[in-house]
């Protein structure tokens, strides 16, 4: 499973030397649908995924501390 | 694993400067990183119930409700410097927590909540952020400060981040560090911290009650993460990134008031609320690595589509899968409709055991039903209203967006929830 995924991230990785989009053809990357992070708002929904599930990480997971033990 | 995670690292960044442009070093019109002042009001009502309350030992009511109130301003500085001020305040009833003490009821019951003190709480959070960034845009910094309180838990964090931008800012890639050290001001079963316990009421089943406890010595817990993330436009309708974080605890990872109660003890009783043979016992160290990926597609003018799956191991046994799928759909130029789904499924830790399955030689025993083994749905729909013009205005701030949402989650171990959050977005004149 983890060679799969680090495999997956040289093969990324390769990818930025490809890859060039100019700035007038980012139209559609720059829609705020196409965001590769969160809306803030759906961070108060994170929090509770953090709390209640036993892995956090690699998804923004909690924001200022706590211990979430309720 | 250090040495997959420094080799991705040191490939990433060689490529990205040998394909950095010298035009980046170049003055051109500098746009202000952010206009005005932004204002983000973020509120959220969650509730919940189940029937396996780690604080009655894994079997009790889960019953929980929690508001939250969440303000974000962002303030600009200058034309690079950003400064965030996030604060946030959530107040929570909890029935499991309420049963620290369950002999405030006129019949002590795991599945009754109690009136104690410990049957709410609030939980408060102050955090402050700077971002600097340079004047081609491609390089950011940013550093972080973060206080947040509760009766029993007080936390205090730092970090900071660098992200790099290069290839006409196709790919980005970001480091980022931070630390938590928090205390705990440990509440225990009120059992346990009476030399006699039969002054809540008349002990049932084994009368010769003799739990095993004593206090925490340690009441620190600090959690040090530090990850990696690298995302890349891979053609004019497609982007994707991945993350990969580590985390490392040390300290009090054991929850001071969860009863165990053991299969190889006479049980006690007072009314029919089962007394604690024991407390939480968990290892002092914990090591997380969680690998993350995002790919989003931009279908047409009416479809996104934006998927997330996301692999974690740690060295309590627990290994993760979460997958989730949402798809944007706008319904009008102001109008976004949000359907989404998300998998999740975990195993459980080496030292979880339901409700009367541990035995007291055990080393280490929780029965946590969040470290056990199960699978959840969630299932969410939500809607955006946006309004570029921000028409509808409060004193000086117009209203440039209000986000809804409603999702359900439901755990195969009977767990169930919702959470409604709303999320409204002002900018100054």
């Amino acid at each position: 499973m983890i060679k799969k995924l680090v495999l997956l991230g040289l093969v990324t990785c390769f990818l930025t030397s490809c890859v060039v989009v100019k700035g007038y053809e980012k139209v559609k990357i720059n829609d705020p649908d196409m965001s590769l992070s969160d809306k803030s708002s759906h961070r108060l929904e994170t929090t509770f995924q953090s709390y209640r599930e036993a892995s956090a990480g690699a998804n923004g997971g909690k924001t200022g501390g706590g211990c979430g033990c309720n | 694993m250090k040495k997959i995670f420094i080799s991705i690292l040191t490939f990433t960044v060689a490529i990205g400067f040998a394909q950095e442009k010298k035009q980046d070093s170049i003055n051109t019109y500098k746009k202000r990183v952010l206009e005005t002042i932004e204002v983000d009001f973020l509120t959220s009502y969650y509730s919940q119930d189940g029937d396996n309350a780690a604080t009655s030992g894994g079997i009790g009511s889960e019953e929980l409700t929690d508001v939250t109130a969440t303000f974000i301003v962002a303030i600009p500085l200058n034309d690079d410097d950003v400064l965030t001020i996030d604060t946030g305040v959530s107040a929570y009833t909890s029935a499991s927590s309420s049963n620290i003490d369950p002999f405030d009821n006129d019949i002590a019951d795991p599945f009754q909540a109690s009136s104690g003190a410990s049957s709410g709480d609030v939980w408060t959070n102050l955090t402050g952020s700077y971002s600097h960034s340079s004047d081609d845009r491609n390089n950011i910094w940013s550093a972080k400060l973060s206080v947040s309180s509760e009766h029993d838990y007080f936390s205090l964090g730092f970090g900071g981040s660098y992200t790099k931008l290069f290839n006409e800012k196709n790919t980005e890639i970001n480091l980022n560090a931070s630390a938590y050290l928090d205390t705990w001001k440990p509440l225990y079963p009120s059992e346990l911290t009476t030399s006699n316990p039969g002054k809540y009421g008349t002990i049932t089943g084994n009368l010769n009650y003799n739990p095993i406890f004593s206090e925490f010595d340690s009441k620190n817990r600090n959690s040090y993460t530090v990850g990696f993330g690298v995302s890349q436009i891979l053609s004019k309708s497609i982007q994707g990134s991945l993350m990969l974080d580590y985390v490392n605890q040390q300290g009090l990872l054991s929850t001071p008031f969860h009863r165990i109660n053991f299969n190889d003890i006479e049980d006690s009783f007072i009314d029919n609320f089962q007394l604690a043979d024991a407390i939480e016992k968990l290892p002092d160290s914990r090591s997380k690595i969680a690998i993350g990926g995002r790919l989003n597609f931009y279908i047409n003018d009416i479809f996104v589509v934006r998927t997330y799956y996301r692999y974690y191991n740690d060295d309590w046994g627990i290994n993760s899968h979460t997958a989730s799928i949402e798809v944007p759909i706008k319904i009008t130029d102001k109008f976004t409709l949000y359907p989404s789904y998300r998998y999740y499924k975990q195993t459980e830790a080496d030292y979880f055991a339901p409700h009367e399955q541990h035995a007291s030689s055990n080393e280490f025993y929780t029965s946590d039903f969040d470290l056990s083994k199960y699978t959840a749905n969630q299932y969410g729909f939500g809607i955006t209203y946006t309004d570029i013009f921000t028409k509808t205005r409060i004193w000086k701030f117009g209203l440039k967006s209000i986000d809804l949402k409603y999702n359900q989650y439901e755990r195969n171990t009977g767990l169930k929830s919702d959470i409604i959050t709303a999320g409204f977005k002002f900018i100054m004149d």
